[in-house]
């Protein structure tokens, strides 16, 4: 096998690691974005609730 | 030492590392004298990798030993997390070492003990998640999930023992898969990828655990408003 | 650590089945239809040599089998709820293990005692009766293994939604090297003959294979069975 033709075979192997790494990267970022959003707004949901219980 | 060992800090130096073992490895370290030629330059990643998975299978045992002797949720989500992490690269050592076989030896499957080994690896904590998902009581899916991730860990040193020194017949047919010993400038760029691939693991084990913390805050705060 | 407890447990067990016998006839009919499933499935020639297969066939389907076993025995438990009685006595869980695991290794033996010589009919033209004592060792390590792992993780899928379907897949990872290490003494025997020499290393690898699970099982089995 020629120098070119490994080449291939081993940017193949780092595009893959490369893509999964990166992948899992962007969607876990965008899963925690997405978390954060909603402890925001339950958080300002329980704190309503508990203001509008006391306030009976 | 908080910042120091932040994901963001962690994310950098693991590329620092990285970036700089692949630079080696390319532009310092010879091209292997055997016949795998260029594509040995696949080891340089697949290797770390590999033994990275590894190492998050290792804290998910360790996590799961912790959780039984005390059933702290922290415990559970590391736990957790590194088995995720664990498979993450498991699969990618399965598919940088399939296509380094294809390379190397023009197959894209052959029955060696590495590859063999990391396939069972799959399937074990696959089955994993599997187990997370039909336990019906809360109480008892970190339990039983953590007497499995301990289980499974023993057994993975053990598969490879079969497979590496047990094949069909009775007497053992030698599989060399690259093992030649390497010289001190392809071992410097091996350990330096290496060390890159930890602290990914270790970065990207910060920012699943606390993605866990979060899920697990909001699930708190779900049931605080329904009641 | 209660053998009298363990003896209690056993006898039950034992009883209950063999009024019944309706498991171990089940058990024995799987066995039955899959050797005759394997002659088809690998060509009915004249000429055709199965001898470096049998090994295998002998033990895939004592594996199958055994998962059928397994299953039935703990669904029984379940569903009749004698688990549940057993947990409010003051029995240590390990007692537990021990009995439940020594049951199913019973049943595991009578299956074999029955179906190894209808095996050797089918399939086997040498005769390895010069062997035999080994043949019973491999068989014995080899369940071990199988009853050890099977009752652990057999306890745990019970309690969960999709019982016998998560059993396989959690069960099967696990024992790959059993099944390794005990087709390839297996084949052996059939095949040439083998003495202490050629299969002492599968040997002390299927008995290091049962005390590491053992001793796993002796620590998890209290979470493995609940609250």
């Amino acid at each position: 096998m020629s120098i070119e033709e490994g080449a291939k075979f081993v940017a193949a192997a780092y595009a893959v690691i490369l893509a999964v790494v990166i992948a899992y990267y962007a969607l876990s970022a965008r899963r925690v974005s997405a978390l954060q959003r909603d402890v925001e707004l339950l958080k300002a949901e329980v704190e309503k609730r508990e203001a509008a219980g006391s306030g009976d | 030492m908080k910042k120091l060992t932040s994901a963001p800090a962690l994310f950098a130096a693991a590329g620092a590392f990285l970036v700089t073992g692949l630079l080696l490895a390319f532009l310092y370290a010879p091209v292997d004298a055997s016949s795998m030629g260029f594509s040995q330059k696949i080891f340089y990643y697949h290797a770390p990798i590999a033994e990275t998975a590894l190492v998050a299978f290792g804290i998910a045992f360790v996590a799961a030993i912790l959780y039984l002797r005390d059933p702290d949720p922290k415990w559970d989500r590391l736990s957790y997390v590194s088995v995720r992490l664990g498979l993450l690269f498991s699969v990618m050592v399965m598919i940088t070492g399939m296509i380094w076989g294809k390379a190397a030896w023009d197959a894209w499957w052959a029955w060696e003990p590495r590859l063999t080994t990391f396939l069972i690896v799959c399937f074990l904590y696959t089955a994993y998640f599997v187990l997370r998902q039909v336990v019906e009581e809360e109480s008892r899916r970190a339990t039983y999930a953590a007497v499995f991730a301990i289980v499974a860990f023993i057994d993975v040193p053990i598969t490879f023992f079969a497979t590496r020194y047990m094949p069909e017949g009775l007497h053992p047919v030698v599989i060399r898969a690259g093992d030649s010993g390497m010289e001190g400038s392809m071992f410097l760029s091996f350990m330096i990828s290496m060390a890159g691939m930890t602290l990914l693991l270790a970065a990207l084990v910060r920012a699943d655990v606390a993605a866990a913390r979060l899920k697990d805050e909001i699930d708190d705060l779900k049931t605080r408003i329904g009641g | 650590m209660g053998s009298r407890q363990f003896m209690a447990i056993l006898r039950k067990d034992l009883i209950r089945e063999l009024r019944t016998r309706e498991m171990l006839v089940s058990m024995f009919l799987f066995v039955m239809l899959a050797l005759v499933i394997f002659h088809y499935a690998f060509g009915v020639d004249e000429d055709t040599d199965l001898t470096s297969f049998t090994g295998g066939m002998l033990w895939v389907t004592f594996i199958f089998s055994a998962l059928l076993g397994l299953n039935r025995s703990f669904a029984q438990e379940k569903d009749e709820q004698c688990l549940d009685g057993l947990l409010l006595c003051p029995v240590d869980r390990v007692t537990i293990f021990f009995a439940k695991m020594t049951g199913n290794l019973v049943f595991l033996l009578i299956i074999q005692a029955v179906s190894v010589p209808v095996f050797t009919l089918f399939f086997i033209e040498r005769s390895y009766l010069a062997d035999i004592g080994l043949f019973i060792l491999v068989l014995l390590l080899a369940d071990l293994g199988i009853c050890t792992i099977g009752t652990l993780l057999a306890t745990i899928s019970m309690n969960t939604r999709a019982r016998d379907l998560l059993l396989p897949i959690v069960f099967l990872p696990l024992i790959v090297p059993v099944l390794i290490a005990a087709t390839s003494a297996t084949t052996g025997i059939f095949a040439d003959g083998a003495d202490l020499g050629d299969l002492a290393a599968r040997l002390g690898f299927l008995a290091a294979f049962d005390a590491v699970f053992m001793v796993a099982a002796y620590g998890t089995y209290d979470f493995a069975i609940g609250e």
